[in-house]
């Protein structure tokens, strides 16, 4: 009875346009009411779920990136990935990913990234007669990648989700996004490649020496140095995951108001309110998950969902595809925050019974929701790429599949490929030992 | 004159808001001076930061209501005609008007209660930790007004800051 | 009516949650099956202090927790919590069935909480990559510790350097040598947390036994008839020695499972420990009602 309460008002609630936070709020309130339980248990949960120390990390990486957004660092980024790459067939949309990928790195989010890097790379590839559709579809996926970057705020967001489920650290999860990130990158370049040759895009002057490439390189270092940062702070047991977090909003703001000198007041105050607005936003999300997890618990969800898919096939490897299937569905309509929270208090007991590591299931389940942002009716990314490449929706679907090929082998590749998230946090932890 | 208020409780919302968030990173940047520099952690770092974020956090989400900033689901209402979306709208600002009225009377309630508990390593009262609801649910009833305002006036809410 | 009862602890057999589905077991044979409860473990209804706070609102039927949560409320449960306090677990057995026992129980009652049953919950010890043999070696040495004022004091007053930090990043911290030790019981260092794997000293300061409670609402209790509220307690009270049994078998065989894994449990000095816990004692029991209580506890023979 309360559990119908809660799935019919708030899918209505999310159908006629009610925020995703509020309307997980006001239908817990609906559900507690039909309960007979105080109404102040929603928001004792709602406190409670915002204030975990681990979650800390979530503001101070959204600062960071607003810094790096707001800093120049882009620029920077752009002409070294064009020195390295720019030269080879469909040479922008390379260094486009390689851009891309490395700002991902720093600022750990796809929206920041899509914003930064596709408001320079998207223009100019139009300029060298790209098409939009291309240029978009480009910066947008490899934006994706940013997600599996140790300064992602999703991947804290991760382990929180797994807390009395299965013990993930943060240095687990940081870990165990490093190959697949890889993977997805090399992905990323072999689609925008592929359909450069298809489309007979043209090769762009020559390159112009490794001089040159050290040069640029040298001049985007101090940007990229933020990924080490965070690496060496957290793998030598220097700082905790959000003491380096901490540490890398510092050095964010050294290098873009010193070194670089591209932060200005103006933009500082910005950065500022910009990342208190998104935590807010975000952090709001994850208090009223917490009260919805309660229920979640209070009427064993997982464990009756987990014995309907039970009732369908018992084959890990079915189960598995048929996890990515729900996910991908929820992911095509809603953000990647409230899936993770949502799905990963019941998805991750079922794929643990079937013998997935909880930081594999992390990954594959980062690397889907990363997907949904580029899939309408919703896709957050795909809508500010689409916004800065002038084009709508329905024009960007023209070269997408070849990009959602590449996501989807990476993420068939973590599913059934333990070892590719699974080896490097493990023998980093023997070596540790 | 409505409009003017709302827009000038965003903008200081948001730039205490900004305060509160730098204290946060001095606070972590002190625990772990203190742990290597002074080989004494100052225990009440962590605890105030926590404090400090449920404050950020609400001062931020309630400007998040005012600038529509919100994470929802927008495709389908902006296919329906433009009354009945209206209508939607409306009715959707009462929804995150009353929610945010929950808010802030079970935050008092909360404080009320854990008012003589004190929280351990900074020795205020537990209710602390409460009081940002009162503040952001109140911000969140004011600001759904302004917006029920300015759809009958067929306006736009504008962002106080940035 | 089925009372909601939460646990923080993950697994199914630890003994407090098998404590409480076995009075479950005997309030239902009571009540002819009119009343029973279910146990939510794994924190699925929130933290300790969270499950507290629903309890005392009448949100929630039960809650089980250290009694370390319920000291910022009821001032006199510090006592059973305070350093080198028993001398054995049969002292802290006498002390908690009797009217000591019982006094610290009612200091609950004007929150709203009902103490139902003390659980055991073994001697809190520090654990650390270098042995510990007497107080002076853990001059300086980084330990964590529980957000809590009174855990703070007490490795503050070994002259350590006390490290708040969440459980769960404890075993990374140590690892890594964020922290140099941490301070918990064997399931914890055990089976839990797993420790043992970054630690491998245990030294059995033993400071501590603070023992777990049972929290019913007094709210939910008081709309129950006598003969109910009767049955309650007496099927609590019979979980008790079925919680020690249990306990008393998850404890060694926690303790030859991390001995296996080569971890060394090693005696210390603990008089030069005791000797210095004077400005805890200061701080935490300085009212006559806790002289008083410490006085009498020290006297329990
Ligand atoms: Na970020
Ligand atoms: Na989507």
């Amino acid at each position: 009875m309360e559990l119908t309460v809660l799935c019919i008002s708030f899918t209505i609630l999310l159908l006629i346009g009610v925020p995703v936070a509020f309307a997980i709020g006001i239908s817990s309130v609906c559900t507690i009411v039909a309960a007979g339980l105080p109404i102040a248990i929603v928001f004792q949960k709602m406190v409670g779920g915002m204030q975990i120390f681990s979650f800390l990390a979530i503001p101070f990486f959204i600062f960071a990136g607003e810094l790096m957004l707001y800093g120049g660092i882009a620029d920077r980024i752009v002409k070294f990935a064009n020195s390295l790459v720019g030269h080879v067939r469909g040479g922008l949309g390379m260094s486009n990913v390689l851009g891309c990928t490395l700002f991902g790195g720093v600022a750990g989010s796809p929206l920041a990234d899509v914003s930064a890097m596709g408001s320079v790379m998207i223009p100019l590839m139009k300029k060298e007669g790209y098409d939009a559709d291309y240029a978009v579809n480009v910066t947008t996926h490899a934006a994706l990648v940013g997600a599996l970057m140790p300064t992602s705020h999703n991947i804290i967001l991760f382990t929180l989700a797994t807390a009395g489920i299965a013990a993930v650290s943060v240095f687990d999860m940081v870990l165990a996004c490093v190959i697949p990130a890889v993977l997805l990158t090399v992905a990323n370049v072999i689609a925008a490649y592929g359909v450069a040759v298809k489309r007979g895009y043209p090769t762009h002057g020559k390159f112009p020496g490794w001089g040159v490439v050290l040069g640029t390189f040298l001049a985007a270092l101090p940007g990229l140095l933020v990924i080490v940062i965070i690496l060496a702070g957290i793998l030598s047991g220097v700082f905790t995951a959000t003491e380096s977090a901490a540490t890398a909003v510092f050095w964010a703001l050294i290098v873009t108001a010193i070194v670089y000198r591209t932060l200005s007041w103006e933009n500082f105050l910005k950065a500022c309110a910009k990342a208190c607005k998104t935590t807010g936003v975000i952090l709001l999300l994850i208090g009223l998950s917490a009260a919805f997890g309660y229920f979640m618990a209070l009427y064993s969800v997982p464990e009756k969902t987990g014995e309907l898919m039970k009732s369908v096939t018992s084959n890990p490897w079915m189960i598995f595809l048929m996890i990515n299937i729900l996910l991908f569905v929820l992911g095509t309509f809603l953000d990647m925050a409230p899936t993770i929270l949502i799905c990963t208090p019941i998805f991750l007991p079922i794929a643990q019974q079937y013998g997935m590591d909880p930081a594999q299931f992390g990954v594959m389940m980062l690397l889907n929701c990363a997907l949904g942002l580029n899939t309408p009716p919703v896709g957050t990314t795909q809508f500010v790429g689409c916004a800065i490449g002038e084009i709508s929706v329905g024009q960007v679907m023209r070269s997408i599949l070849p990009f959602y090929g590449a996501l989807t082998a990476t993420m068939m590749l973590v599913t059934y490929v333990p070892a590719f998230s699974l080896w490097l946090p493990q023998t980093l932890k023997a070596a540790l030992h | 004159m409505y409009t003017r208020l709302c827009a000038f409780l965003s903008k200081a919302s948001l730039m205490l808001a900004v305060v509160g968030l730098i204290a946060i990173i001095l606070c972590v940047q002190y625990q772990v001076f203190g742990r290597y520099v002074l080989n004494d952690t100052p225990t009440w770092a962590e605890a105030l930061a926590l404090m400090l974020v449920i404050y950020v956090t609400s001062l931020g989400l309630a400007v998040g209501v005012r600038d529509a900033g919100h994470i929802g689901l927008e495709s389908i209402i902006v296919l329906l005609p433009e009354s009945i979306r209206l209508k939607l709208e409306i009715l959707i600002h009462l929804l995150v008007g009353g929610f945010g009225g929950l808010m802030a009377w079970n935050g008092y309630l909360w404080t009320t209660l854990k008012w003589s508990d004190t929280k351990p390593m900074l020795g205020v009262p537990s209710g602390m930790d409460y009081v940002p609801l009162v503040i952001a649910g109140t911000l969140i009833v004011l600001f759904s007004i302004e917006h029920i305002i300015a759809l009958f006036q067929g306006k736009e809410v504008e962002p106080a800051w940035n | 009516e089925e009372f909601k009862s939460a646990d923080v602890h993950n697994s199914d057999d630890f003994p407090t949650v098998t404590a409480v589905k076995f009075m479950g077991e005997q309030l239902s044979k009571a009540t002819g099956g009119k009343h029973t409860i279910k146990v939510f473990n794994k924190g699925a209804l929130g933290s300790e202090k969270e499950t507290i706070d629903q309890v005392k609102i009448g949100g929630l039927a039960m809650t089980r927790v250290n009694i370390s949560a319920v000291t910022s409320m009821c001032p006199k449960t510090n006592i059973p919590v305070l350093p080198f306090l028993f001398r054995s677990v049969e002292h802290l057995h006498k002390v908690l069935d009797g009217p000591i026992g019982e006094e610290i129980a009612k200091d609950c009652e004007s929150q709203g909480l009902m103490i139902l049953a003390y659980y055991d919950s073994g001697a809190r010890s520090i654990y650390s990559k270098k042995p510990i043999k007497t107080v002076a070696d853990t001059k300086g040495l980084k330990i964590r510790v529980q957000q809590s004022d009174l855990w703070v004091a007490v490795t503050g007053a070994m002259g350590a350097n006390p490290t708040p930090m969440p459980i769960g990043e404890v075993i990374t911290a140590l690892k890594t040598g964020l922290v140099d030790a941490a301070e918990n019981n064997f399931p914890s260092y055990g089976s839990s947390f797993r420790h043992f794997e970054a630690a491998k000293y245990y030294n059995k300061t033993e400071h501590s036994m603070a023992p777990e409670v049972l929290l019913f609402s007094k709210a939910i209790f008081d709309k129950l008839p006598p003969a109910e509220q009767k049955a309650v307690r007496d099927a609590a009270k019979a979980s008790i020695p079925f919680n020690r049994k249990e306990w008393a078998a998850a404890e060694k065989k926690e303790e030859d499972m991390v001995k296996a894994a080569g971890s060394i449990i090693a005696e210390v000095d603990k008089k030069s420990f005791q000797d210095v816990m004077g400005p805890v004692y200061e701080k935490f029991a300085s009212s006559p009602d806790a002289k008083r209580l410490v006085k009498a506890i020290q006297d329990t023979k």
